[in-house]
């Protein structure tokens, strides 16, 4: 199921480019999921929590990301918080991680995983 | 010319100066138990010793060792913290598994003694973290800060 190509609207979430190789990495292996979805989790001392899993379907309510023909379905609950973010993802020898640089973000845990709006 | 001695009278010999090496009390370098109570200090995870090995297998001609530091800070007053290292200082304990090295330094040891140390996979985040530490309480939901179990 292709989209049409819509209005060229703001993006809810942006996708760096290492980002994008891994996510089509991860789902190479699991060809049964669509996409990744981003989804916010009440945890973490400060408030909120990103989490990340396979999507086998979009719901109805999730904002879909595609870019270069990778899908990143954002959940209902998430996308005010994501708006404007971007998705990178890092890696180095002692961790490989996604990061999201959220412009609305007040502060932040000490290992940056919990966060407040 | 008188000859070396061969391989077969070699190898059973390593194999026995190994295993005394082992079963000796050495107070310095290579230890994993506690020589009073016979616990194990630091217990590595199997995916931590594969992580390990991956590390070392890029750099084959280092002595590569994670390092468990403990400093203060974060949201519960102390964390972890996380570096690759070469050398091994004076106040330096080793720990070993199947090859993996892990140096602590004795102050920081205090802090994390009986815990595993693991490489956790997830699809957001892949990093090395500290299980089951009998010194800590969790304040932190992603595990890398703690308080002191007092």
């Amino acid at each position: 199921v292709k989209r049409t190509k819509g209005l060229p609207t703001r993006a809810a979430l942006n996708i760096t480019p290492a980002a994008i190789q891994k996510v089509r990495e991860l789902l190479t292996s699991r060809p049964e999921s669509i996409g990744l979805k981003i989804t916010v989790k009440q945890k973490g001392c400060n408030g909120l929590s990103y989490n990340l899993d396979y999507a086998k379907e979009k719901e109805t309510l999730d904002e879909e990301v595609l870019m270069d023909g990778v899908r990143i379905l954002i959940d209902k609950k998430a996308q005010l918080s994501l708006l404007g973010t971007e998705m990178d993802y890092q890696e180095s020898k002692l961790s490989s991680e996604f990061v999201f640089n959220n412009p609305n973000i007040k502060g932040t845990c000490g290992c940056g995983e919990s966060f407040n709006i | 010319a008188a000859q070396p001695p061969s391989d077969l009278s070699e190898a059973p010999s390593f194999t026995y100066a190994k295993r005394w090496s082992t079963s000796t009390s050495r107070s310095s370098s290579v230890d994993s138990e506690d020589s009073e109570t016979g616990n194990a200090i630091l217990r590595l995870s199997p995916s931590c010793v594969k992580r390990l090995k991956k590390l070392q297998s890029e750099e084959p001609d280092t002595n590569l060792m994670l390092r468990i530091g403990v400093e203060g800070g974060g949201c519960s007053g102390f964390q972890y913290n996380f570096t690759l290292d070469h050398k091994v200082n004076e106040d330096d304990r080793v720990f070993e598994k199947d090859g993996a090295k892990i140096v602590v330094d004795t102050m920081s040891l205090d802090f994390i003694k009986g815990a595993t140390i693991d490489w956790n996979t997830e699809l957001i985040r892949s990093a090395f973290r500290i299980l089951d530490n009998p010194k800590a309480e969790h304040g932190c939901s992603c595990g890398s800060s703690f308080s002191v179990k007092t």
